[in-house]
């Protein structure tokens, strides 16, 4: 076991780059939706859509570059990551309709 | 600003007297004390000790204001505490029990244990280990501080926001709940993501998932539900932190707020945590009943599979505590059949206890018997549990001494129980001393007559209409008689634990030694290694050839596990001031919101980053230690 995770650990190295990209690019998006509420910029019906939209942008860039969903990794990654969508689905619909 | 500084030179004088005056050699003297050795330590031994000890600090702590609560209800119209302070004394209980004793002290069983059981030199991430337990101590130091600075938060451990905001808890108090917890939740996440990688990637050769000893299998489900269900409460925490120190509005109904999205965020938390402390308790009766009945635990995979089944169920109950908030016939009804759908798994795991016992070479030690009353209290709290699922019913229980019944039944019978079986079972693991026999027995028989005592009647006293959380009661309405045995019970827990400490104390003066197998019957890894195990575990790596790998060994005649690997240099990390470092900037931090002093709260943010930024920038990789022989007098 110990062996195979160090293989695992050493896949192909990743350039720090791409890190520092999709932070400071996350950090924007986060300074946009702060921006777009506080002012008048937008039509007030228009900003929760957009806020959305940043919300996703944002998990994607978090799920591909720092939970590496880009590489073939172990099934632990997709089993956790699927169980928890489905948690964050049943709150998210709990909260909503009831 | 001054008082810290003024507090961080007072600690400076206290160290130099302590150490010997400031020369050349402090930092070298500091270095190599053993305080310094503890601070430092990203040993999953020793944090699991100092887990151990801050829980148990927590857990007198929540007892005597337990305490407190029976007094003042042992008599009709007594004034002893009386409004505000009664509810400090409430909601300090509860929040304290759950998040500063009962978490800690799984922490602790998993730290010493689960490493040991999966055949592993420690956890995946030591570094964050001790992050975790540091950050987890001064959140719980930082809400217990609120009885000084300005009074303890006072809405309830549920702190629902009809209650908690700032028009109707004015004062710190609250925030001090908010931001006390928040720091502890953080150190419990990280935790709990520690085990899951720990026991995903650091199983020795052979320990296949279904071969892994069950308390590490409820380590690891438990672990999950704490990384599942934390966010919520982390958000939840977010926004009343916003509207009370922000002037937000998401909980204030004038404002266009709703209070019942906080009832959902704290119980889509709230329920998968009170499965997050009984499951390691569930695991640690699994290992101790099937090794003091010498027989191999009965219907394994139907354990694992129970355990599994409970936690996903566990995320989809939650509303069965907002039965009467109004959401419908729908929803409660949906509610409450997923909330019954749990009591079969429990019960599946109930009938294999009974089956491993049965027909087994029973022996009686004391961590037994923690294990056998643990059996029919919890099933008491299970079964009540289900008389509360039924809404109608509900509506009658709701918010009486019924539900507070219910819940230590579980909470006491089932993890405190289970706590204590487990503590016992592992303390010559964890100490290399023996706990003293009947001292130990004395604990369990007082502790358990006296918990009946004060429970059993709240049953009767919720079903004749006294009401939680209240702090008195009239007279002549049928309420005295059990409102006193109930109170009366509480000396029994309370000469349970004197005997438990008395116990302590004097096995770690004179306690025998304990060999590696302390008990003779070890079924698992853990047993196969000197008590207390040296720094890296397993000088080699052992190979598991089965379930209950010990065992398997001992059939085939061998004393020892079969290693997997030659001898050799073992990399050990490094210690590291990082962590307690980082989480005094938390706690300064979180003082300075509590106080609204933000240059303060910025001071302690600094400190944070600080931290973060020596950690990634620390490119120190450990050192190599060479493993004593245990073949040529290693110290077995
Ligand atoms: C058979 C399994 C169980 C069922 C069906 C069940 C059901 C319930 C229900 C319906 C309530 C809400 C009562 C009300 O407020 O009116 C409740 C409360 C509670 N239960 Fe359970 N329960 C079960 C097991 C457990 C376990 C294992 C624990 C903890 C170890 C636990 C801890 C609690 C706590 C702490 C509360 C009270 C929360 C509060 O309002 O402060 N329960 N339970
Ligand atoms: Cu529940």
């Amino acid at each position: 076991m110990a062996k195979e995770s160090n293989q695992a650990i050493s896949r192909k190295p990743e350039s720090a780059m791409k890190h520092i990209l999709s932070f400071v690019l996350m950090i924007a998006f986060t300074a946009a939706s702060f921006f777009l509420v506080m002012s008048d910029a937008v039509p007030s019906g228009w900003v929760i859509p957009l806020l959305l939209i940043f919300a996703v942008v944002q998990v994607f860039l978090q799920l591909f570059t720092f939970m590496h969903l880009d590489q073939k990794g172990s099934a632990y990654y997709t089993i956790f990551i699927i169980f928890g969508i489905f948690v964050a689905v049943i709150s998210a619909v709990g909260i909503l309709l009831m | 600003m001054a008082t810290l500084i003024v507090l961080l030179v007072l600690v400076l004088f206290l160290a130099a007297i302590f150490t010997g005056g400031y020369n050349r050699q402090f930092l070298e003297r500091m270095r190599n004390s053993r305080t310094w050795d503890w601070l430092t330590t990203v040993d999953h031994k020793k944090i699991g000790i100092l887990y151990l000890m801050g829980g148990l600090l927590f857990f007198l702590i929540g007892g005597l204001e337990a305490i407190f609560m029976r007094l003042q209800l042992f008599a009709p119209g007594n004034d002893l505490f009386v409004g505000r302070t009664f509810n400090e004394l409430l909601t300090m209980h509860g929040t304290t029990m759950i998040f500063l004793a009962a978490m800690p002290l799984i922490f602790a069983i998993m730290n010493a244990v689960v490493p040991l059981q999966i055949g592993a030199r420690d956890v995946a991430f030591p570094f964050l280990n001790a992050l975790g337990f540091w950050l987890f101590f001064f959140g719980g130091v930082l809400l217990n501080l609120s009885w000084i600075f300005g009074g303890a938060p006072d809405a309830g451990w549920t702190s629902y926001t009809g209650l908690a905001l700032n028009q109707y808890s004015p004062g710190p108090g609250v925030d001090f709940y908010v931001l006390g917890l928040q720091i502890a939740g953080i150190g419990t996440l990280i935790g709990g993501l520690n085990f899951i990688v720990t026991i995903i990637n650091m199983r020795a050769p052979g320990m296949t998932f279904l071969r892994l000893p069950l308390f590490t299998w409820t380590a690891f489900v438990t672990s999950g539900l704490v990384l599942f269900a934390f966010p919520a409460f982390t958000v939840a925490l977010l926004l009343l932190m916003f509207d009370r120190l922000f002037g937000s509005n998401f909980f204030d109904h004038a404002m266009g707020g709703s209070t019942v999205i906080w009832e959902h965020l704290f119980w889509i938390f709230g329920h998968p945590e009170v499965y997050i402390v009984i499951l390691p308790a569930f695991g640690i009766m699994s290992d101790v009943i099937s090794t003091f009945s010498k027989k191999r635990l009965f219907g394994y995979n139907s354990m694992v599979f129970a355990t599994v089944l409970i936690g996903f169920l566990g995320f989809m109950v939650w509303v069965h505590h907002m039965f009467t908030v109004g959401l419908g016939a729908i929803s409660n009804s949906v509610f409450a059949v997923a909330t019954m759908a749990i009591a079969v798994p429990t019960g599946i795991k109930v009938f294999n206890w009974l089956f491993t016992m049965w027909g087994g070479e029973i022996q009686f030690k004391t961590p037994m018997l923690w294990a056998v009353g643990f059996i029919p209290t919890f099933v008491i709290g299970g079964m009540t549990g289900v008389m509360l699922a039924l809404p109608p019913a509900d509506y009658q229980y709701q918010d009486s001494y019924f539900v507070v019944a219910h819940f230590h039944y579980v909470l006491v019978g089932g993890t405190v129980f289970g706590l204590f079986a487990g503590i016992y079972y592992w303390w010559p693991k964890m100490f290399g001393k023996m706990l003293n026999e009947s001292l130990g027995k004395w604990h369990f028989w007082t502790f358990l007559i006296g918990f009946h005592l004060t429970f059993f009647p709240q049953h009767f006293l919720g079903l004749f209409g006294m009401p939680r959380r209240v702090f008195t009661y009239q007279t002549n309405v049928g309420l005295e008689r059990l409102n006193e045995i109930s109170t009366i019970g509480v000396a029994g827990m309370l000469i349970g634990t004197i005997f438990f400490l008395v116990n302590i104390i004097y096995t770690l003066r004179k306690g025998p030694k304990a060999e590696a197998d302390a008990w003779g019957l070890g079924r698992t890894l853990e047993w196969s290694i000197p008590s207390p195990p040296p720094e890296y575990n397993f000088a080699q790596t052992p190979l598991v050839r089965g379930f209950d790998a010990l065992w398997v060994e001992k059939e085939a005649g061998n004393k020892t596990m079969t290693p997997a690997e030659p001898l050799g240099s073992i990399h050990m990390p490094s210690p590291s001031y990082i962590p307690i470092m980082m989480s005094l900037g938390f706690f300064i931090a979180g003082f300075g919101f509590i106080v609204r002093g933000i240059p303060a709260a910025v001071f302690g943010l600094i400190i944070v980053f600080a931290a973060l930024f020596l950690r990634s920038f620390d490119y120190d990789r450990g050192y190599h230690v060479e493993p004593e022989d245990p073949e040529k007098g290693g110290k077995e």
